[in-house]
Parts: structure tokens; C-alpha cells; sequence
């Protein structure tokens, strides 16, 4: 212990020269301090348990050329886009890759952050790729981004407490009012706190429901009767106490530990698919029987908004070439295999979804050593058919506002009043999308 | 003249109440962060005030990571630096208004107060577009300079204060001897102020240490983040793990210099706090 | 931000005014050196302050976002009306008020129980002045994640004293909780305040009244309070505009959700988070205003003696 200690340490005080070294040359740019002998592409990405392993993997291919070096990001989705925009903003050169939500690429590329992907990186960036987490890549027919992982929010159940799925809310509100007075855990939880997870849920709502809160090229408020059923049906759910008592903190990460706790009071978990992978070592006897559908809708099987990360390249970047070229390892089919297999997050690449091979093909599948999509990611095929029939959040550069505006007027959801909270709902996005109005 | 009445011993009795009420009420935040910096990953749920096992592993989690330490690294420098240059500025200047007659004193008085009652989020708009031009966007100076500018008014109002309080007859006898304003300035006057200089750089410290708005505003990247606002982007060590740990021991660590102050220096802070407050 | 020279009237006795027609060499230089030895201070002060001020104006005049650097153009008071018509501004206003107000008068009764305390207990004068010290110098963002972690539904030994419901989600109890932090850092400092004048209260008075049979409150009431009043009123005045910034706390506890933003938390929404230039900058400008109306009302109305209240000198 001794040694790895003095080590550490020696770590320690090597770094805290380092920095203050660069911090005394105080420049972003500067990097004449420690000089490195290679050159650096900074990865801008959000936390991901595994991604590590896969720059890992990326800087064996390149081979000394570069190293990719893994900057997380905070974890919350704001977090993330307040600390690349300031970043950018600023001009800064040290940002390379940048893990953009699928929602952020038209901002960021009007904003002319990003450079634009052509040629072969283009093709090579397109090849296989799912239609639907394509478009979020697009701005203005020009592709700003690669697709790492697309998502879609799935029905999460324990088939011990309903061993049938919900297909719609009415049945799922239904059951769970049943469990509630059969004294069985009944609670459905979901993502409603004041953030972009509320809008994740009220748009999967409105989609389902057929309504639209936009006009289809995004330039103008719709909110018609759909997206007023919406607004209906999240009020219900929310006072019915069939939720959390802490749905207006319920973000991802609330949901599914509320859904893997030990004394667990819930039945029904809608959220990503990372939550399988997590509930594995969380609460493996729950984990056993964890089973999945597609997110329940109004009359059938519901319309699903689709999330995940697409990998742009920084237009103040000192190393486009390598950068781009980085980014294509980051999320080339191997590696978006490895990320479904570990990280749980589901991949863009058709292909991916039939690949049958374990993670290291030159080996025997086996399902704790050496897992296959088939081993590790059962959920594929609905996932698969949820894209198929999914929604995409309205492409604008003003999205960021519409987002802070909608998660605003619907906390809390219990006190949505559809008629008045769908005008002032109106009102707010067509000031947010000429940018003109205030910002809660 | 007693408040309280009663026997002597009543009296104490009802004072070391009063007293343990008063110092629960001013460590009881404080404990609270640091059990929770010493409560192991899993039971940092348990909602209990004390730890049930106790670990050092938070410390070691962020004196490992660049994130904090270059964090710390820089809090230290902007805070030392910024106080530097505030107490030398503010020392003059507040010689100047203690004693000098000169024309302009009153504005700078009132510009000064104007500048200690200003809302900070007013030049943060202004503040970040002209850094960003002048290239000192998230850079120290871009820290340092603001920090000088809120903390001049109260380095001159307390060193004014203590100025004051200082036998400036010694000063009219070396300037008998012979001495300019300049000399008696800096061989008699400048030692008998040191105390009171001391105290300044103190509180000013504290002041620069204590920013979270500036910093979390004009910073975007490890290069010039303090710890203040470092402490909001602490990210857990996976996706599914809160950083309550973390953050809790690095908000111990910079507690670590204010309590040492506190202290130490308690008559010099208090005589700071109070001297320019309210005379007259 | 924590001091008032209370005025400087003991170093500029009026009669130096009086010699103005001849200035001997010996004036002369003592004008020049006080100007030299303020330059330096007041350039600083000048250029980061009173610049970017200006700058805020002129930004707040233009349609500027950052996210769409080609339609920048000069709007005239659009800003303003946009601003000032939005029930969003308001809000974030009318809470901003209620905050500041509430926690002024709380730590007023808080803070002059610990200045009683501090000037007058029997034991452990030392101990109790230097604890009071740690809520004063301890960094406001650590302080308010020792109590965001104190509330959070998941990690807090406080969490589940008021019932089941998380208070950090819902927007009274919210409040409350950000006016507790509020109050708990900055008691102390208004107690010291306190202190001081209360210092200046002549025993003698105090003994007198006592023998003319008065309690203990109307010693509080007649005579503590109208020599302290000066003291008082500067420590409000401090106060209030101080917790009229209100940033920190509310950042780290609410991030603003569920209406607990303030009008500098929505400043720096529209600014740092939403790139609009022109709103952030318009905003800047209300809270100045704000400010200056609030400083103006404590000094005409209340006859706070603020020492910027004399530019002639006449204290």
C-alpha cells in the first residue's frame, strides 16, 4: 500500500505543477507547458461508465498518431450545453469532439461552432444509418455530425407484479389503481421534473396522442387538440397518486433507482435503456424479472421522442483532420456495439441490431465474459421497432428555449389546467422562437 | 444593567445555554458536510447526520483528479493575487482619504460605495462580451481584475477606518525632521498600519475566496475555475452515481482556510468588521 | 461591501477649505500626491465597473443573441418592453422581494439577539464571536450544498421532517429553505454590525434608566435602540441590497425551478444559458435601477446615513 500511495501522491503534486504552470501562463491555448509529445483531441462528452474503454481502443488505432483524451461533462443535459456553449462562445481551441444531444446540432451549427462533414468522413458518417437519428445530425441538408447513440424510452416492468404489459396509459392507470388497492407496488414512474425530461415526456404525449406542438418545419406554434389531451393526461397522471411522491424531482437517474430499490413501492418505469445494464448489479432479483414494451400511447403503442448523442466537430478545433477522423472510431459499428453491450445505450447503425458476434469474435459467446447484443441487449427488437415509429423533437436553432419555456409552464404537472396552461404554453414558444421574449 | 437578571450562577448557567445554542447553531452545517464527506459511497442515502463507516475515499477521489486540485490551484493564486493588488491599491488610497486634502475625495468616496452596493450580475453581461474581444475570457486576470474592482471599496473603507485610529503626530514630527509626505508615507505611517493592513487582506481574501458568480460566469474551462464554482460541475464517478461525496470534501477542504482565520485572527477579523461600521 | 466609512468628516476638518485663495507649495503637494495615491484605485474601479455599465446600456439597446450574430441590430427600448411586459420578470421580481425582505427582518431580530449575546455574555465571549465568524467567512456555495444536501429527498437527515414530500421540489418550501441559508450566512454579519453600535450605548444611560425602574425592554426600546439607530439602519441598508443579489444560494438549491428564480439567477439564465446579450443586458440594467431605488429610499426616506449621502461633506 505504501508504494502505490507515494505514487499517487507523486501524481498528485506532478498535476497540481502542471496546472499551475498552465494557469500561470493563463491561456486556454497555450500549451507550452508540460508539452506533451503528441497531439490531443479533446472528447467534450457526457459521463458514460464505459466510454472510456472505447477512446482506449481508439487511441490503439491510432497508433501514437494522437491521443484522445475523455473530458467529461457534467451530467445533467443543461450542464452539458451551458459548458460547451460558454466554451464556444469564447472561441476556445481546446474543445475537438463534442458530444451534442440530438437536439442541439442546429443551434450549435447556425451558431457556426461546428464544421461541416464532407467527402469521405461524410460518407463514411452516414453509412448505415438509421433515418431517424440521421435527421438530428442535418441542419439545413448539410451533416454537421456522426451519430453515436440514438434512445428511445421503453415501458419497464417486474413481471412478478403485472405479467402483462400496459399497451396505453388508460390501462396502465388502470392497473396501477388496481395494484394500489391490492396493496401490490403500484407506482409509475417517470421523468417530470422541472428539465428537459419533462419535455421528453409531454412530447412523446402529444405524438402519441397524434397532436403537434409545432408547425412540421418547426417556424410556427401549433398546439392543437392533441397536444391539449396531452397536457389532460399529464395533469391526471400526476395528481393521481399513482406517482412518486417525488415526481417534480424525477429525473432519469430518480426514476430508476426508485425503480431499483430494494423496497421498491413501483411497477411500471418508463425511461432509457442504460437502466437495464444499471439494474444488473443495483438489484439483480429484481433484474431477473425485469421485462420491457414499447412505451404505452393513447389508443395503442406510443410514439416515442427520440434522444441520444451525435459527435461534431469543434469549427475552432487546431486538429480537424484527426478529430474528425476520432470521431468515426468513437462510433464506428464495433464500438457502438460495445457501448449497447456495456452502457446500454442503443446504437444508430442498423447493422448493429442483427449482429449476432460476441464482443470478441475470436472467442465463444458466453453471456457473463464474452456477451453478444443477443446475450446483453435482449431489448433490441422493440427498441428497433419504437425507432421505427418514433418522434423526433422539432429541429430549430431556438430548441434550447422552446425546452426552458415548456418545462417551465408544465411544473408541476399536477397543477396543469390544459386550457389556460396549453395558451400560456402558446404564447411562450411563439416569443421563444423569434428569440425575442425572456427566459424563465 | 443586566439584561438578564438573576443570581450569578443563574446568569452563567443561562449564558452557556445561550452559548451552545449560538455555537450549535454555527457548526451544525458545517459538521453536516463534513460526516458527509466521510460517508462511504453506499451510505451516503441514509439520511442519518453521522457517518455509520467512515472513509477517506472522497479526499482521495479528488486530489486525484485534476478537475479539483487545478481547481484549488487556482483559487489560491486568484484569491492571493487579487488580494495583493486590492490591499496595495486600497492602502493608498485610503491614506490618501484618511489624511491628504484633494480634490475629487468625495466622489471617490461615493463612487466607491456606489461600487460595493452594486448587483454583480449587472457587469457579468457586459463583463463576459468585452473579455471575450480582449481574449481574458476565462482567463485569471479576467477573475483577478473584477475581484480587485469589489474589493477595493471594502479595502478602503476598513484600512480608512484603521487609518484613523493611528497617531499621525508622528507622521507631523518626521515631517518636521525634514521628511515629504512620500517618506513620512512609508517610514513611520506604514508600520504603525500594518495591523490594520493585515486585517484588510483578510477580510478581502475571504471576499475573493467566497465568489461564485464572477466565477462560474467568466470561467468555462480547468484553466481558470475556482473551486466555488468547480464544485457545481463535479460530475459522479459513473453516470449513476451521485457526487455528493466528492463535492462534500472539496467544500470541506476550502472551508479549511476560513476556519484557520477564524481562529486565529477572531479580535482582528471582528475589529475589521466593526471598526468601519459605525463611528461618529 | 461589508464596511461604511461612516464619513470622513474627522479627516477633512471644513476650516481646510476655507484657505482656498492661496494654496502654499506645501498644499499643493499634498493635492497631488492624494491624487496619485487614489489614481490607481480609482482607474480599476472605473474601468470595471463604470465602462462596462455603459457597455450594459448600449447592449441593452440591441437585438443581440449570440446564437444569431447576423441579425444583430440596434431596437431602441424594445428590450426593455419585452422585459418589463413578461410575467416571467415579475415573478423572478416578486420573489426576489419577498426574499430579501423576509430574511432582512429575520436576521435583524436574529442579529441583534447575537450581538445582545456577544456584547453582554457572562462566558465564552471568544468562543461564541469566533464560531459566529464561520457563517460569515465560509464560502456561500458550500453552505448552500451543506443544506441542499440537508433537504434533498435522497440524501438528507431533514428531508422527512415536514411529511413525505421532497421540500426541494416544491415552491414554499423552497423558499423557506433558501431564506434559511440566506439568513444563517449572514446573521453574524449583521450582529457584528450591530455590535459596534451597540458598543457606542453609554452605561451610564443604561444604569440611570434601571434606576428609574424601567425594564429591560423599555431599556431596549427607549434607550438601546434610538443610540443605534444609526447602526441599524446602515446594517439594513447593507442587507437589503446584499440579499436583493441573491445568486448563490438559489443556484445551488433550486436552480430556479418551481418559481424560486431571482431577478440575478434570470439574468444569468438569459445570458449564459440562453446567449441573448440584449435581454441579459436590459436586465442588468432593471437591477441597477432596482438597486439605486432601494439605496435611495433608505437614505431619503429612513435618513439611513450612508456615508455616499454627503457629497458635499457636510456631515
Amino acid at each position: 500500500m505504501g508504494s502505490t500511495r507515494t505514487g499517487g501522491r507523486g501524481v498528485v503534486r506532478w498535476r497540481a505543477l502542471a496546472a499551475t504552470c498552465a494557469a500561470l501562463v493563463a491561456s486556454p491555448a497555450v500549451a507550452a507547458c508540460g508539452s506533451d509529445s503528441g497531439m490531443q483531441i479533446n472528447v467534450y462528452y457526457a459521463p458514460e461508465q464505459n466510454f472510456q474503454t472505447v477512446i482506449d481502443a481508439c487511441n490503439e488505432r491510432a497508433n501514437g498518431r494522437y491521443e484522445i483524451v475523455y473530458r467529461k461533462l457534467p451530467r445533467d443535459a443543461d450542464g452539458q450545453r451551458e459548458q460547451m456553449v460558454r466554451r464556444l462562445a469564447a472561441g476556445d481551441t481546446d474543445l475537438d469532439i463534442l458530444g451534442l444531444d440530438v437536439t442541439w446540432v442546429p443551434e450549435f451549427a447556425e451558431a457556426e461552432w461546428l464544421a461541416e462533414w464532407t467527402g469521405e468522413n461524410k460518407s463514411d458518417a452516414e453509412a448505415g444509418v438509421l433515418e431517424g437519428p440521421l435527421e438530428t445530425a442535418r441542419w439545413n441538408d448539410r451533416l454537421y455530425a456522426a451519430t453515436k447513440n440514438t434512445n428511445v424510452q421503453l415501458l419497464w416492468y417486474d413481471e412478478r407484479v403485472t405479467p402483462e404489459p400496459p399497451e396505453t396509459w388508460r390501462e396502465m392507470i388502470d392497473m396501477a389503481r388496481q395494484l394500489k388497492a391490492d396493496g401490490e407496488p403500484y407506482e409509475i414512474l417517470f421523468t417530470a421534473a422541472q428539465y428537459e425530461g419533462l419535455v421528453v415526456t409531454y412530447n412523446t404525449l402529444v405524438a402519441s396522442a397524434g397532436g403537434l406542438i409545432l408547425s412540421e418545419d418547426g417556424k410556427s406554434v401549433v398546439m392543437d387538440e392533441g397536444a391539449i389531451e396531452a397536457l389532460e393526461l399529464l395533469k391526471e397522471v400526476a395528481s393521481s397518486g399513482l406517482t412518486d411522491p417525488s415526481l417534480t424531482n424525477a429525473q432519469e437517474q430518480q426514476v430508476q433507482q426508485a425503480f431499483e430499490a430494494p423496497d421498491s413501492n413501483s411497477a411500471f418505469e418508463l425511461n432509457w435503456p442504460y437502466v437495464y445494464s444499471a439494474i444488473q448489479t443495483a438489484n439483480p432479483e429484481r433484474a431477473a424479472h425485469l421485462k420491457w414494451a414499447r412505451y404505452p400511447g393513447i389508443d395503442g403503442p406510443g410514439k416515442v421522442t427520440v434522444g441520444g448523442y451525435n459527435l461534431a466537430v469543434s469549427a475552432y478545433s487546431q486538429h480537424k483532420p484527426e478529430a474528425f477522423e476520432a470521431a468515426l472510431c468513437l462510433r464506428s459499428p464495433d464500438q457502438q456495439k460495445f457501448s449497447a453491450i456495456k452502457d446500454g445505450v442503443p446504437p444508430t447503425i442498423e447493422s448493429v441490431y442483427t449482429d449476432d458476434r460476441p464482443l470478441d469474435p475470436s472467442k465463444p459467446e458466453d453471456a457473463a465474459e464474452n456477451p453478444s447484443m443477443a446475450t446483453a441487449y435482449p431489448m433490441r427488437e422493440t427498441i428497433l421497432e419504437s425507432l421505427q415509429d418514433a418522434a423526433v423533437r422539432p429541429l430549430t436553432v431556438v430548441y434550447q428555449n422552446l425546452s426552458t419555456i415548456t418545462s417551465k409552464v408544465l411544473s408541476p404537472p399536477q397543477d396543469i389546467d390544459p386550457r389556460s396552461t396549453a395558451d400560456e404554453l402558446r404564447d411562450g414558444l411563439q416569443k421563444a422562437l423569434e428569440s425575442k421574449g425572456v427566459l424563465p | 444593567m443586566a439584561v438578564i437578571g438573576g443570581s450569578t450562577t443563574g446568569r452563567k448557567v443561562r449564558w452557556t445555554i445561550v452559548d451552545i445554542a449560538i455555537v450549535a447553531y454555527a457548526l451544525i452545517p458545517v459538521l453536516w458536510t463534513l460526516s458527509l464527506s466521510f460517508k462511504t459511497a453506499e451510505s451516503q442515502t441514509d439520511k442519518k447526520f453521522f457517518p455509520s463507516e467512515w472513509t477517506f475515499q472522497n479526499y482521495r477521489d479528488i486530489f486525484s483528479t485534476n478537475e479539483f486540485v487545478r481547481a484549488l490551484v487556482n483559487s489560491i493564486g486568484i484569491a492571493l493575487i487579487a488580494t495583493l493588488i486590492a490591499v496595495v491599491l486600497g492602502t493608498m488610497a485610503a491614506y490618501a482619504i484618511a489624511r491628504l486634502d484633494f480634490p475629487g475625495k468625495q466622489v471617490l468616496v461615493g463612487v466607491s460605495l456606489l461600487i460595493a452596493m452594486f448587483p454583480q450580475v449587472s457587469l457579468v453581461s457586459p463583463l463576459f462580451e468585452m473579455e471575450r474581444q480582449l481574449g481574458i475570457f476565462d482567463t485569471w486576470p479576467g477573475l483577478i481584475l473584477p475581484y480587485i474592482t469589489f474589493a477595493l471599496p471594502l479595502a478602503i473603507y476598513t484600512l480608512s477606518a484603521f487609518f484613523r485610529e493611528i497617531p499621525w503626530e508622528l507622521e507631523k514630527a518626521a515631517k518636521m525632521d525634514g521628511a515629504t509626505p512620500a517618506q513620512a508615507f512609508r517610514r513611520v505611517i506604514a508600520p504603525l498600519a500594518a495591523p490594520g493592513v493585515f486585517t484588510t487582506a483578510i477580510l478581502v481574501f475571504i471576499f475573493c475566496w467566497n465568489d461564485f458568480l464572477f466565477a462560474i460566469s467568466l470561467t468555462s474551462t480547468e484553466a481558470s475555475r475556482t473551486v466555488p464554482a468547480a464544485l457545481s460541475f463535479f460530475t459522479g464517478a459513473s453516470q449513476f452515481e451521485a457526487p455528493t461525496g466528492t463535492i462534500s470534501a472539496a467544500a470541506v477542504v476550502i472551508t479549511i482556510p476560513i476556519i484557520v482565520f477564524v481562529l486565529f485572527f477572531q479580535r482582528r477579523i471582528v475589529a475589521g468588521l466593526t471598526s468601519g461600521a459605525v463611528k461618529g | 461591501m461589508s464596511q461604511t466609512l461612516e464619513s470622513e468628516a474627522p479627516a477633512t476638518p471644513p476650516p481646510a477649505k476655507k484657505g482656498k485663495p492661496a494654496l502654499s507649495e506645501g498644499k499643493k503637494a499634498e493635492r497631488r500626491l492624494g491624487l496619485l495615491l487614489c489614481a490607481p484605485a480609482a482607474i480599476v474601479m472605473l474601468a470595471v465597473t463604470g465602462w462596462p455599465i455603459i457597455y450594459s446600456v448600449w447592449l441593452s439597446l440591441q437585438r443581440y443573441d449570440l446564437r444569431f450574430p447576423d441579425q444583430r441590430e440596434f431596437v431602441g427600448l424594445d428590450n426593455y418592453i419585452a422585459v418589463l411586459t413578461d410575467g416571467y420578470w415579475w415573478t423572478a421580481f416578486g420573489i426576489t422581494t419577498l426574499i430579501t425582505a423576509v430574511s432582512v427582518v429575520i436576521e435583524l431580530v436574529l442579529g441583534m439577539l447575537l450581538a445582545l449575546a456577544m456584547h453582554r455574555t457572562l462566558v465564552g465571549r471568544g468562543l461564541i464571536r469566533t464560531v459566529s465568524l464561520i457563517p460569515y467567512g465560509i464560502v456561500t456555495v458550500v453552505a448552500a450544498f451543506s443544506w441542499f444536501y440537508a433537504w434533498n429527498a435522497d440524501t438528507g437527515y431533514l428531508a422527512d421532517l415536514f411529511g413525505a414530500e421532497a421540500p426541494l421540489t416544491q415552491q414554499i418550501p423552497s423558499l423557506l429553505i433558501i431564506i434559511l441559508a440566506e439568513v444563517w450566512k449572514t446573521t453574524p454579519f449583521m450582529a457584528l454590525l450591530l455590535m459596534a453600535g451597540l458598543a457606542l450605548v453609554p452605561d451610564d444611560l443604561l444604569k440611570a434608566a434601571s434606576m428609574d425602574g424601567a425594564t429591560a425592554w423599555q431599556r431596549f426600546t427607549k434607550v438601546i435602540v434610538p443610540v443605534m439607530k444609526p447602526a441599524i439602519l446602515v446594517a439594513l441598508l447593507f442587507r437589503t441590497l446584499d440579499a436583493f443579489r441573491i445568486f448563490d444560494n438559489i443556484f445551488v438549491l433550486t436552480k430556479g425551478a418551481n418559481d424560486t428564480s431571482s431577478v440575478s439567477m434570470q439574468t444569468y439564465n438569459n445570458l449564459i444559458r440562453g446567449l441573448n446579450l440584449g435581454i441579459g443586458s436590459t436586465m442588468s440594467v432593471l437591477i441597477f435601477i432596482a438597486v439605486a431605488i432601494i439605496a435611495f429610499v433608505f437614505v431619503k426616506l429612513f435618513g439611513a446615513a450612508a456615508p455616499g449621502n454627503d457629497p458635499g461633506g457636510k456631515r
